[in-house]
């Protein structure tokens, strides 16, 4: 059972990283799907080794919110975007990009392995360091990219790299307190939907990173 | 039951603001009249305590609790929350020949939700529901920011969402990590009364690195440096009314989290809480100072003091003790009454002038009398001028760190506040007196509702410089008793 | 001893004799998939033959490098076989003689001998070939080490047979992540390395965009067919590695008798379809990369085997 969660951290991981390195705004939901799926296979795993039926439900939610939902709204707020943007720019070359994120996994692994000293099971020690590695590359991939779907999906990412932490370290969270978790990351991918729709018309582009006029002169 | 009831009004007051009727003043008055009514419910709670304050208040068990400090935040927020409604009345009804009836009213209902998720920060006693709350201010207020929908308001929504959902996600994990800690050391709820009662038995490693994160989550949310770039933009582009509510109090939600915090980052040896504290804090003091002296635009300049402010209270909760403690609150609550009467005075000269370019406003006392008196009294107390409440509290944290023997700490931050002091004089002087520029019409008055704003929002500002009323005395020393072990 | 002896010299004649058979089924699959009818999987003997059996023109500006070339390329992958499970799964004659590091410089000195030769000649497309061919080399370089790396620090050791086991003892080792994960990155270096798609179209004719087979184009008669078997040969031995060594050691010889061994011949020949069976389909869903995003494949192929090693060294 700590092989099976190990390799599917293992995976995980690597989604993060694809979608780091990802050129089509398609190729990024679909890896997002792909990581959230196994984000709920982690919470199976683990439920079934805590016993938990919770932890089932948990990947119930991910399955049914990030897995279906926020794919499906993706779809129809971006369809546009999706078809006709396939190529979007990266700020850094992806090389480079995908150096600096292997160094932030590493780091990662540094900031919890002295936690991991005191209280640790074989699946918080697989979960924790990469989950607070999807967290960070989460926020090194809104920093590095300048359009606003893939930066959506950053954040997305983070959350799902918390969650990824959070079902090994905190099983037991009272179920409500997940279900509202989830609920608001449906409204943070709503507002943030319509919110680019609103530039969309306003400005013309998504490309949130043109926009510049607010600055200190 | 008194929380509930407060959390349930502006619920209500959302729904029903989205009520269509002919002339459109149904939602504002509505929102008004739920603004008031949780104003009135706080005081009571605020300042009627029940069997002594020192206990939390009786809410729903487990869920719902307020201690004093929650009563002194949630007292800011419905007084803040009150006084912006009443100008957007006035401000917003400005606005609706350009966003239409069905904008307006969407706005009231966004306002109120804004309203409901900020005040459900300091009720609620599981740790995962208030992060909940903290991110959901956020994604309420988002369309509040992007109201005007012009290119500049729509980039610093965007901005803001980006920038404090990242926060969130890295408070998220801090908040995970405490909650493990929690566990390890045999708590059961992941409530305030029981994080602090088993905090000493927490792996001190589990409190410090929590802490981190949470201090740069919602750090970022309360604008420290270096996450504080949202800030000045959020805030100056938003309406004045929404300014005031995120500059004001939406800022002091996520530092409460923080502030309430400290009893249980108090059991880390070797002060490791307290040098973090005052290190983000002096940072951003310092940062916001010198980009003080720089900015063109006064409604960042109110932003940017923000952020000095949020840094000074960290410094002075890094300081410790009674007296700090005391400055920290007496800070929080200056704060928060001062600069929502800033941004009050700044919608009015934006309103009377059409623009938030410093140069091009000039004069404004003789425009203007009301506002420019406002904007210059608003200057003056928030930059830090006796005898004004941000005087006393910034008064009291210095003496209080002097006391405490950290010298260099309290240099750094007087000579901060001191360059932030010209920084922000500079410009209001510029802006009140001088020879009227040609930039306002003549004849445009302020309507009645923001005049009404002015004047009820002035009073705890030049009140609380001079006498603080007993119960409310009390409670902020209650609420300094507090934060200490 | 001695039938030791003869056992590995069975795995390199395995390896001469199946390698172009390989090729084309793999060939044969690929058309297949696009509804083509394709050459008969026999196809690459038939070329071997022919090209035996026609005249060798070499130019006289070249040097003695571009006459030895062919038989270095041909002869290295035979001497990696010594070295690495073919068709046993324990050790043979001359299998302490060098771990997967020796094999995989062994592979390296044919391709640096290709690459000479390419230069040699003066040809134009020659010398193109060849840089571009040192790209993806030095690309891939980082990618093998890591693997190697993480093989170690999982087995103790790099000699192959030892490693071969390591995954499956216990059984549940096989799903370890760092093996799935080196599985994932050793099967992108393959591509990357035999010049297949996306990195490199093997069946392309133009020769402006080729990379691995515009390095033979001045090799005729015998010489050709040497550089043409060496390659069937190289890929065979690379596929060996990765299933036998990588992926499980399954359906190998485990006892010492003659007929156990000739048992194991139609297994790993089974073994390798299903892989190449994966490869076509691989190679027909995918279109060829440019030039500059090579380097993008081959940074993800690192990350993955990069992440191996991090997670084996979490799980510790």
């Amino acid at each position: 059972m700590a092989q099976l969660n190990a390799l599917v951290g293992g995976l995980f991981i690597i989604t993060v990283f694809g979608i780091i390195s990802v050129r089509q705004m398609l190729g990024g939901i679909r890896l997002f799907v792909l990581q959230s799926i196994l984000l709920a296979i982690s919470a199976c795993i683990l439920g079934v080794v805590h016993g938990s039926i919770h932890l089932f439900v948990v990947a119930g939610i991910t399955i049914g919110a990030k897995g279906l939902l926020i794919p499906w709204l993706l779809y129809n707020m971006f369809s546009h975007e999706i078809h006709a943007r396939r190529e979007i720019t990266h700020v850094i070359n992806i090389p480079s990009s995908l150096l600096i994120a292997a160094g932030l996994t590493i780091f990662a692994y540094f900031v919890v392995h002295p936690l991991l000293g005191i209280d640790s099971t074989p699946f918080i020690k697989v979960n924790l360091p990469i989950g607070l590695a999807g967290v960070l590359l989460g926020a090194y991939a809104i920093t590095v990219r300048r359009e606003a779907l893939p930066q959506l999906i950053g954040i997305l990412t983070m959350e799902n790299g918390a969650f990824f932490a959070g079902i090994s370290i905190a099983p037991n969270m009272p179920l409500i307190s997940e279900l509202a978790a989830a609920f608001d990351v449906l409204i943070i991918a709503l507002v943030i939907g319509i919110l680019t729709r609103k530039i969309h018309k306003r400005v013309g582009t998504t490309m949130v990173g043109k926009m510049v006029s607010l600055k200190e002169k | 039951m008194e929380l509930l009831i407060i959390l349930l009004i502006p619920l209500v007051a959302a729904v029903l603001s989205l009520i269509h009727t002919k002339k459109g003043k149904f939602a504002a008055a509505m929102t008004i009249i739920a603004a008031f009514s949780v104003f009135i419910l706080s005081l009571h709670i605020a300042i009627y305590p029940h069997s002594g304050m020192a206990q939390n208040t009786p809410g729903i068990k487990g869920w719902l609790s307020c201690n004093p400090l929650s009563a002194l935040i949630l007292l800011l927020i419905s007084f803040v929350g009150l006084t912006a409604s009443i100008f957007s009345f006035g401000y917003i009804g400005d606005a609706a020949k350009k966003v239409g009836s069905g904008g307006v009213r969407r706005y009231y209902a966004r306002y109120n939700l804004f309203l409901l998720s900020m005040l459900a920060v300091p009720m609620l006693s599981q740790l995962a529901m208030v992060w909940i709350a903290v991110e959901l201010t956020t994604l309420f207020s988002v369309f509040l920011v992007s109201f005007e929908e012009t290119a500049e308001s729509l980039e610093a929504a965007w901005k803001y969402v980006i920038l404090t959902c990242m926060g969130a996600a890295f408070a998220l994990i801090g908040i995970l990590i405490l909650y493990r800690g929690l566990t390890i050391a045999g708590g059961s709820a992941f409530t305030w009364s029981e994080l602090i009662a088993v905090s000493p038995n927490i792996p001190p490693l589990f409190l410090a690195v929590a802490f981190l994160f949470i201090l740069i989550g919602f750090g970022t949310k309360a604008g420290l440096v270096p996450l504080h770039t949202w800030l000045p933009d959020a805030h100056s582009q938003a309406p004045s009314p929404v300014c005031a509510l995120l500059s004001g109090v939406e800022t002091t939600t996520a530092l409460y989290v923080i502030i309430r915090l400290l009893p249980v980052i108090k059991v880390i040896p070797n002060d490791y809480a307290s040098m973090w504290l005052m290190i983000f804090g002096l940072v951003s003091v310092g940062t916001a100072a010198f980009l003080l002296l720089q900015v063109t635009d006064y409604k960042r300049l109110f932003a940017f003091s923000t952020i000095e402010h949020m840094g000074i209270i960290l410094v002075a909760a890094g300081l410790g003790g009674q007296a700090a403690h005391l400055g920290v609150v007496y800070q929080i609550m200056a704060h928060a009454f001062t600069k929502s009467f800033c941004f009050f005075a700044a919608g009015a000269v934006l309103l009377l002038s059409g623009t938030r370019d410093i140069s091009s406003v000039k004069g404004m006392i003789r425009t203007s009398p009301l506002a420019g008196v406002c904007l210059l009294i608003g200057g003056l107390a928030i930059a830090g001028a006796p005898p004004f409440a941000v005087f006393l509290s910034e008064f009291s944290i210095i003496s209080a760190g002097l006391a405490g023997g950290h010298y260099l700490v309290i240099a750094l931050l007087a000579l901060f506040i001191v360059i932030a002091f010209c920084g922000i004089m500079y410009r209001v002087n510029k802006m009140v007196f001088g020879r009227p520029s040609g930039c306002c019409p003549q004849g445009l008055s302020l309507p009645f509702t923001c005049r009404l704003t002015l004047l009820l929002a002035i009073v705890p500002v030049i009140l609380f410089g001079l006498y603080i009323p007993g119960h409310l005395h009390n409670l902020l020393r209650l609420a300094a008793l507090s934060l200490g072990r | 001893m001695p039938e030791k002896i003869l056992f590995n010299v069975i795995q390199v004649v395995v390896v001469m004799l199946f390698s172009p058979l390989i090729k084309g089924i793999l060939d044969r699959l690929k058309e297949r998939i696009q509804s083509k009818k394709g050459p008969s999987i026999f196809q690459p003997y038939f070329d071997i033959w022919k090209l035996f059996h026609k005249d060798e023109v070499i130019s006289d500006e070249s040097s003695w490098i571009f006459r030895i070339t062919p038989y270095v390329v041909f002869i290295a992958p035979i001497f990696v076989t010594l070295l690495i499970p073919v068709l046993t799964d324990y050790p043979l004659f001359f299998a302490f003689m060098g771990d997967m590091l020796a094999g995989g410089s062994v592979l390296a000195l044919g391709g640096f001998f290709a690459t000479l030769a390419a230069i040699d000649t003066a040809n134009p497309y020659g010398p193109m070939g060849a840089s571009r061919t040192r790209m993806v080399g030095f690309l891939a370089e980082p990618v093998f080490m890591i693997v190697f790396f993480t093989v170690s620090f999982v087995a103790g050791s790099t000699i192959p047979y030892i490693v071969q086991q390591a995954w499956i003892t216990p059984f549940a080792n096989f799903f370890s992540p760092a093996h799935i994960l080196v599985i994932l990155a050793f099967v992108m270096l393959i591509i990357a390395e035999n010049g297949r798609i996306p990195v490199d179209n093997p069946s392309g004719h133009f020769e402006l965009a080729m990379i691995d087979e515009s390095k033979g184009l001045e090799y005729s008669g015998r010489g050709a067919a040497l550089m043409k078997w060496g390659g069937c040969m190289k890929f065979f031995v690379l596929l060996c590695i990765f299933l036998n060594v990588l992926v499980s050691p399954w359906g190998l010889a485990t006892g010492s008798s003659l007929w156990g061994l000739f048992c194991a011949i139609p297994l790993i020949l089974l073994k390798m379809f299903c892989f190449i069976l994966i490869l076509a389909f691989i190679e027909s869903s995918l279109s060829k990369l440019r030039l500059f995003r090579i380097t993008e494949f081959l940074g993800f192929a690192f990350v993955t085997s990069v992440v191996a090693v991090i997670i084996q060294i979490l799980e510790l």
